[in-house]
């Protein structure tokens, strides 16, 4: 047995030491770290529209540069509230978002608040006449929450490409729609209204689609997730109507 | 003369017979997830594919060496009332060195691994490894230990990754550039695919073999051949 | 009824030993026969159930980038979380001790085992990067606990019967534990279909 002097200095030493070394290292490595998440969120943005980046391009597989350079080339960023109004990177920033851009929005601190409150990013792709608008939806999935990004063409209708994901659905069953690129692929040339005009979404139906024009098939053995995507898809597309309107108004 | 000086103190990096007996060992007759059955909790669950799983094997290869060399290190210093707390302290630190340099190298595994990084803490092989042999043997001796238990435990890992991605999923070390369409029909998404699609192409993926419960059915499957290719490790009880 | 809801995919749904493998090695060691897994599973209800709201407490005000300290220290989290989970351990064992030394006999020797049980230091994590309320995180470790409590008091008694079966001798032990743990983690998906909003 030791005295309680040593056990006393032995414990303050070795945590003094620890505290000191893993601070070190997560200060340096800190900017490396934010840089990592920014280029995986922006990956996932541009997944959505991966199908007209050119032939055979991954977003998960592209280079970090060329990553950044499509966004500081051809994509434009902005923030609109639920009336599709454009919120300025100051009253952004004053909702604790720093950096103001629409990249910077939490989403997952904005489900939280009620939807006439919430920040909606949307993200503008531009190149050779080709004009995409990608936006952010989130919503519940079996287990947690399941997230996406959703591109529409100009007329505001239809379906460009879609990417989700997810925080813990089960592997092989629900996070699929992640998994799975055929699921995703579904989505391309999907309408968001009916015939007659009307607000549908794109709906996840089980036992396979009834409708070409906005119904995707389900994945057997996930249907919770599936209607997850539904209900997401309907509320977080809502959200995004008036701003549509505003724009294909001008 | 001076041989025999030299064979009777022991030298600080030997590596003769034990010291090799002690990366082996651990490889086949003390296994640590087939024989000792420790250590399964935290990583089974990141075994649906491949490269994650190489990931993870390294880091608990990574932190099971270098815990046991500190440990020996300091094992002369450590007051045995607090003997438990600061292992536990040597190995979080390092654990979340690990973790923090996967988030700067390698984000998107950083983030399909998520929680199971941090509970190689409590993964049993790491503290059963101090407290048997790195709290009573040289330095040198402990970082070969901690390395053979690494492996022996990242072996079965990835030999029960592989069986889980080909058969669950067809594909062979997905998400990484040299990823490949194994078996079953080829799809696009996969740049390199098999000469002509791919091998076995009626074959449908089975995905009981992505859900948790295949882990354990694989596990027992080498338990079982395991066991009957080396029988002094039959349970008689 | 959220707290409700949590409870019951904590302890049936999302199974802390069935579909995540935490736990396991206490899980297979300690579950020969039924009586020590009943000890042992309530030991983890209990520190599960203190631990967790303690280990909230210190992410949200002490850790987090918003907290009282108003500096980013997460990295300092497995540390903390793990100091926390030791000394609770410790002072679970005192406690017990102190006031019921009949139980203290029985679960003696399995107490300090909590420490390195992967379930308690899981549910921390999977607590923080599921962002759960304070309400919420209790209501997690307490379902967890008595989930892992369950799974593990199922398994023992399946292990006491089977002990009269004539199991290959390779596969005798470890290999049907492992077998019957993958079957009943296949049973319990069977549970993943219900809404817990309906209770």
């Amino acid at each position: 047995m030791r005295s309680n002097k040593y056990v006393i200095t032995f414990v303050t030493v070795m945590t003094v030491v620890v505290a000191l070394v893993l601070s070190l290292m997560a200060t340096g490595l800190k900017p490396v770290h934010k840089k990592n998440e920014a280029i995986f969120n922006k990956k996932a943005i541009l997944s959505a529209i991966e199908s007209r980046l050119g032939d055979g391009v991954k977003a998960d597989k592209m280079a970090d540069e060329k990553v950044l350079s499509i966004f500081n080339d051809n994509i434009t960023q902005l923030v609109v509230d639920i009336n599709g109004n454009p919120v300025s990177a100051e009253d952004v920033e004053a909702r604790g978002y720093k950096g103001g851009q629409a990249e910077n929005v939490d989403m997952k601190k904005e489900k939280k608040k009620p939807a006439e409150d919430r920040l909606y990013p949307v993200f503008i792709y531009e190149n050779n006449g080709e004009k995409y608008y990608i936006v952010s939806v989130r919503g519940n999935g079996l287990w947690d929450e399941i997230w996406g990004n959703i591109a529409l063409e100009d007329d505001f209708e239809t379906i460009v490409g879609a990417s989700f994901d997810h925080q813990g659905e089960t592997p092989g069953l629900g996070a699929e729609i992640k998994d799975n690129p055929a699921f995703k692929k579904q989505f391309a040339g999907k309408k968001i209204y009916d015939k007659m005009g009307n607000y549908t979404s794109v709906v996840v139906r089980k036992g396979g689609a009834r409708n070409d024009r906005y119904e995707v098939d389900g994945i057997s053995g996930a249907t919770v997730t599936a209607n997850g995507v539904s209900d997401m898809l309907y509320s977080g597309l809502q959200n995004y109507l008036s701003y549509f309107e505003t724009q294909s108004k001008s | 003369m001076a041989d025999t000086k030299i064979e009777n103190k022991e030298p600080l990096f030997a590596f003769g017979k034990k010291e090799r007996a002690l990366l082996t060992d651990p490889l086949n007759d003390n296994n640590p997830i087939t024989v000792q059955v420790l250590g399964i909790c935290s990583a089974l669950a990141v075994t649906t594919l491949l490269f994650p799983s190489i990931i993870m094997a390294i880091a608990v290869i990574f932190v099971c060496s270098f815990s046991n060399l500190f440990t020996s290190l300091l094992r002369k210093s450590i007051p045995k009332q607090v003997r438990m707390i600061v292992q536990l302290v040597i190995i979080a630190t390092l654990v979340t060195v690990v973790e923090l340099s996967l988030k700067a190298l390698d984000y998107p595994t950083y983030k399909q691994l998520s929680v199971f990084i941090g509970l190689i803490i409590t993964n049993c092989i790491v503290m059963g490894r101090l407290e048997a042999f790195a709290m009573a043997n040289s330095p040198w001796k402990s970082f070969l230990d901690g390395v053979g238990n690494g492996v022996g435990y990242g072996v079965i890992l990835i030999i029960v990754a592989f069986f889980r991605e080909v058969l669950g999923k067809g594909t062979f070390m997905a998400g990484t550039p040299i990823e490949m369409k194994l078996i079953g029909p080829s799809t696009e998404y996969f740049i390199n695919t098999m000469a002509d699609g791919s091998w076995f192409s009626w074959y449908q993926n089975n995905n009981l073999m992505v859900l948790p419960a295949a882990a354990m059915f694989l596990i027992a499957i080498m338990i079982w051949i395991h066991r009957a290719w080396n029988p002094k490790l039959v349970d008689i009880s | 009824m959220e707290l409700v809801n949590v409870f019951i995919k904590a302890a049936f749904i999302e199974n802390l030993v069935l579909s995540y493998f935490l736990g396991m090695c206490s899980f297979l060691a300690v579950s020969k026969t039924l009586k020590t897994a009943f000890g042992l599973g309530l030991a983890v209800i209990f520190v599960l159930g203190f631990t967790m709201p303690i280990n909230w407490l210190i992410s949200t005000y002490l850790l987090d980038e918003g907290g009282l300290l108003g500096m980013d220290l997460t990295f300092l989290r497995f540390i903390l979380f793990i100091a926390v989970i030791a000394s609770m351990v410790q002072l679970v064992e005192m406690v017990i001790e102190k006031y019921s030394p009949s139980l203290y006999n029985s679960l003696g020797i399995f107490l300090p085992l909590i420490t390195v049980n992967c379930a308690i230091l899981g549910g921390s994590l999977f607590m923080v990067s599921r962002e759960y309320s304070f309400g919420e995180s209790v209501a997690f470790g307490l379902g967890g606990g008595f989930g892992w409590f369950l799974a593990i008091v199922a398994l023992a008694a399946i292990r006491e019967k089977i002990k009269y079966s004539n199991v290959p001798a390779p596969l005798r032990g470890l290999g049907m534990a492992f077998l019957l743990t993958g079957l009943m983690g296949m049973a319990f998906l069977s549970l993943l279909g219900i809404d817990p909003a309906a209770f």
